[in-house]
């Protein structure tokens, strides 16, 4: 047994970082997306107000009478977070007061539901950090397709069967659309790296204006995969090409984590029962699986994600461990 | 939280209420910290823990490291230039890129230790602690004083010669071992109190092993092996017949050797190649290395390789040795009784109708090789003198793995037993015979097995960058003369940078992963090191078991147990 020196819950009030989510929330063994608002609120710090969509996180921190949360925090409805986030930082203006704004939402709750929403907040320019925790379906109502939902994923509303291998349609290009907003600044992010993504969060808080970040954050339930292996499907998805890692300033690409040794698609796509019919012996998967293959193709070729040789932070070189650990500083 | 408002108005609730719902019920599995052995640890036959000492020296703490370098093997700086580097054959950075060079770091601490004058850190023993023998000062009889005195023992270190050091002085040529590294180390060791070293005392003449058993709590016995093993060609036997071990022996104590123009050496041993190399610094125009064996890793079996280090040989091959594999000397041309040439034929080791590999010639490929002298080293044998009781007509002394030689308090190690051919072996030996002993009298637990051990399979390469091996340096051919070093060694920034090489398999390197991972906050850090050698606590009120800690663990040092 371990000898600890003091006693658990002194040492956890003496922890070297922010908590923004206590433990205690009943997201499932392994949720990539509790892990991606815990670092995120790790990153922004205490001053804060957070405004939360329904979805999965909304529902697993705060199981009334009891809540995760230790900074301020709303919830009103699925569709309307950018719209409640807009009028706190409205108030919190006319109040002269300086706390960031961040707004959470899920897949379902930006590219379907809230997105018109969204779209006002970042025309009226209000000082919010809009954060996205993509996990590619509706899991809080039990896997639904969203508009996120990749193309070939197999949900409980677009089934794998004699029909349909999963999915007919394609990702909605989000990015794009939030950064034909001419956006002051948008980012995508993933729970395999997190020095990036605190990176990023520091950056999006530090600009003012409206701000984005797309996190990309796998669910053990509904993707299929063990719950150990979270962080693995993660970093397959940026290793892949499928998942870019990318920052875009007014709608210019100003950077990309590179892809050292672009990995199969079908390395990612295996350690995921969601895509299990894609490794069928037919035809059709045989040329769904080549789809997403040439997707995460396109992706590399679009964002120039090919490193010319290894970098400290390319897609192999940003997890490297220290004695010591620094390397998520 | 017993004054938590159990209704609220407009469902506000309370910062981080639901702290007082343990998730931890929910688990079916419990991530655990389990040091596993590494496996260049599971590999050393002296028993070094190589991963433990490159972490310190990874945190610039070099005098720990050292510390933690010599618990175990006292002579660093001796096979951090002479031992094959099991360590390195097993570590699981080949996977990787290349292995760590661990025995750069070891030889760099060695000689660290020597410059700074670093005390061994072992307590005296009480004046009047029980006294163990050991005979033979070489690596296994200062090995096992010196563990000896480790554990609290005096010890009594008996030898022929009026210098400790054994093979290390008497068969390895300076350029591989220069004799400051080697006199420092073994004085070091020697002034240690508690032990006394008796030179000039040579077994089965000055006492016998009655005499030992009479006046010690236990005896060690490294007496190696010291007579060559016979040899002769059909009965021939040259007038001016040299022994390999003894010329070597002549050089290493006066700096001389007979010169020869030509000159054949039979063996494939370490001996053999050192000896071939030492008569082509002594002048000989051609020194032919007969072998009936193939070049290391060149054979077609493990068997079929000459057994001397590759890096040895290659060596030998690079100052103009000339390596005849796959030959063996068929017959001497004598003129009067003067050597004149051999003739050799081709020769392979294959089983006979018993299955035992024996030396074939085969017929029709005789050829003849003008030499003046033909030098056998082809092993050597022990001189049973006083032993004739113990041996009872064997070859070697056969003792169990902790060097019990199956008669009242006696162990024996190193050369003797047949199996140990290296210093490391037989240091390791010397180490694993006072500890048995030590169990034996005091009645206590001799040492726990080096179970489990972190293969490749427990690493997690995604946390790893490439990283080349650094590259030693050796003097070039022409600068090799006389007793200068070979291989200079790594300088403090390259034995740094290897250390940082190492991917600590099975012990926490501090990295943060779990920390960082964890979705549910379960892993706690704390500012001082906990006595599993970790920063991280797991909190239990709170792990659901996913596991995400134990895979994205890079090293190995998180094992999922199952909770019921």
């Amino acid at each position: 047994m371990t000898a600890v020196p003091i006693p658990l819950s002194d040492l956890r009030r003496r922890q070297p970082r922010f908590t923004g989510i206590s433990p205690g929330h009943r997201a499932c063994q392994g949720c990539g997306e509790l892990l991606a608002a815990r670092l995120v609120t790790e990153a922004a710090g205490p001053d804060v107000v957070v405004a939360n969509a329904t979805g999965c996180l909304e529902v697993t921190t705060t199981n009334w009478p009891d809540s995760a949360w230790r900074v301020p925090w709303i919830h009103s409805l699925f569709e309307n977070t950018a719209a409640v986030a807009s009028g706190i930082e409205a108030a919190l203006k006319a109040q002269s007061r300086s706390s960031k704004v961040l707004a959470f939402a899920g897949d379902g709750g930006t590219f379907d539901i809230g997105f018109q929403a969204l779209s006002g907040m970042i025309e009226r320019g209000h000082n919010v950090l809009y954060v996205c925790y993509d996990n590619e379906a509706y899991m809080n109502t039990g896997v639904q397709r969203s508009g996120s939902t990749p193309v070939g994923a197999a949900t409980t509303t677009s089934p794998a069967g004699k029909e349909r291998l999963g999915k007919r349609h394609l990702k909605k290009d989000i990015l794009s659309i939030i950064a034909a907003h001419y956006m002051p600044y948008a980012a995508t992010a993933t729970v395999a790296y997190p020095a990036d993504l605190r990176h990023k969060v520091r950056r999006a808080i530090e600009v003012e204006g409206p701000t984005f970040l797309l996190v990309h954050s796998p669910c053990p339930q509904g993707w299929g995969h063990d719950g150990s292996r979270t962080v693995e499907v993660a970093r397959l998805g940026v290793q892949s090409g499928l998942v870019p890692l990318i920052e875009l300033e007014r709608g210019a690409v100003t950077g990309v984590m590179p892809i050292r040794e672009p990995r199969p698609v079908a390395d990612y796509l295996k350690a995921q029962a969601r895509f299990r019919h894609l490794f069928a012996d037919s035809a059709e998967a045989a040329r769904e699986l080549q789809h997403l293959q040439a997707l995460a193709e396109h992706n590399i070729e679009r964002y120039g994600l090919s490193a010319p040789g290894p970098e400290a932070h390319d897609s192999e070189g940003a997890d490297t461990v220290r004695r010591g650990g620094n390397q998520w500083a | 939280m017993s004054n938590k408002p159990r209704i609220t108005p407009g469902g506000v609730a309370q910062a981080g209420a639901a702290m007082a719902y343990h998730t931890g019920s929910w688990r079916t599995q419990r991530p655990t910290h389990v040091h596993a052995i590494a496996p260049c640890h599971h590999a050393c036959p002296a028993g070094e823990d190589p991963q433990a000492y490159l972490a310190l020296l990874d945190e610039d703490r070099p005098r720990e490291a050292w510390e933690a370098l010599v618990a175990a093997n006292p002579l660093p700086g001796v096979t951090g230039r002479v031992c094959p580097h099991f360590c390195e054959s097993a570590c699981n950075r080949s996977e990787l890129d290349e292995a760590v060079a661990i025995h750069s770091v070891e030889r760099f601490l060695g000689d660290e230790a020597l410059a700074q004058g670093w005390a061994y850190p072992v307590d005296p023993p009480a004046a009047d602690a029980p006294i163990v023998a050991a005979v033979g000062a070489g690596p296994a009889g200062l090995s096992f004083a010196y563990h000896a005195l480790q554990l609290g023992w005096r010890a009594r270190l008996f030898d022929a010669l009026p210098e400790a050091g054994g093979v290390c002085r008497s068969a390895i040529p300076t350029y591989r071992l220069p004799r400051t590294v080697l006199d420092g180390e073994v004085e070091r060791l020697l002034s240690l109190p508690g032990l006394e070293f008796q030179p000039h005392m040579r077994f089965g003449l000055d006492f016998d092993l009655q005499d030992l058993l009479q006046d010690h709590a236990g005896v060690f016995l490294g007496l190696g092996t010291q007579r060559p093993h016979p040899w002769d060609i059909g009965g021939a036997i040259p007038a001016d017949l040299h022994n390999g071990l003894d010329l070597l022996k002549e050089w290493l104590d006066h700096g001389s050797i007979p010169s020869y123009r030509r000159v054949a050496v039979v063996g494939g041993g370490n001996t053999s190649v050192d000896l071939a190399r030492v008569l082509k610094r002594a002048g000989a125009e051609h020194v032919y290395l007969v072998t009936h064996a193939a070049l290391p890793n060149q054979g077609e079996s493990p068997g079929d390789e000459m057994p001397a280090l590759a890096r040895e040989v290659a060596q030998a091959l690079e100052e103009g040795v000339e390596i005849l594999t796959h030959k063996g000397v068929h017959r001497l041309l004598l003129q009067g009784e003067r050597v004149v040439g051999v003739e050799i034929t081709h020769m392979k080791k294959l089983p006979d109708a018993s299955g035992h590999a024996v030396r074939t010639a085969f017929e029709g490929t005789e050829t003849v090789l003008p030499v003046d002298a033909v030098i056998p080293a082809v092993g050597e044998v022990i001189d049973p003198t006083g032993l004739e009781a113990l041996l009872n007509g064997a070859p070697y002394l056969k003792t169990d793995q902790d060097g019990f030689a199956g008669h009242a308090l006696v162990y024996a190690g190193g050369d003797m037993n047949g199996r140990s051919g290296t210093v490391t072996e037989a240091i390791g030996d010397g180490r694993r015979a006072a500890m048995a002993l030590h169990a034996r009298v005091r009645d206590v637990e001799a040492y726990a097995p080096l179970s489990p051990i972190a293969g490749w399979e427990q690493i997690n390469p995604a946390y790893y960058e490439p990283s080349p091996r650094i590259q030693e340096t050796v003097l070039p051919v022409a600068k090799r003369t006389g007793c200068a070093e070979i291989e200079p060694g790594p300088s403090a920034h390259q034995a740094h940078r290897e250390a940082g090489r190492c991917l600590s398999c099975g012990m926490c390197l501090a990295c943060d992963n779990c920390f960082t991972l964890c979705p549910d906050q379960a892993v706690l850090k704390s500012p001082e090191n906990l006595e599993d050698g970790s920063r991280y606590v797991f909190d239990y009120d709170y792990c659901k078991g996913c596991g995400l800690c134990a895979r994205e663990c890079p090293c190995g040092f998180i094992q999922m147990i199952d909770e019921y």
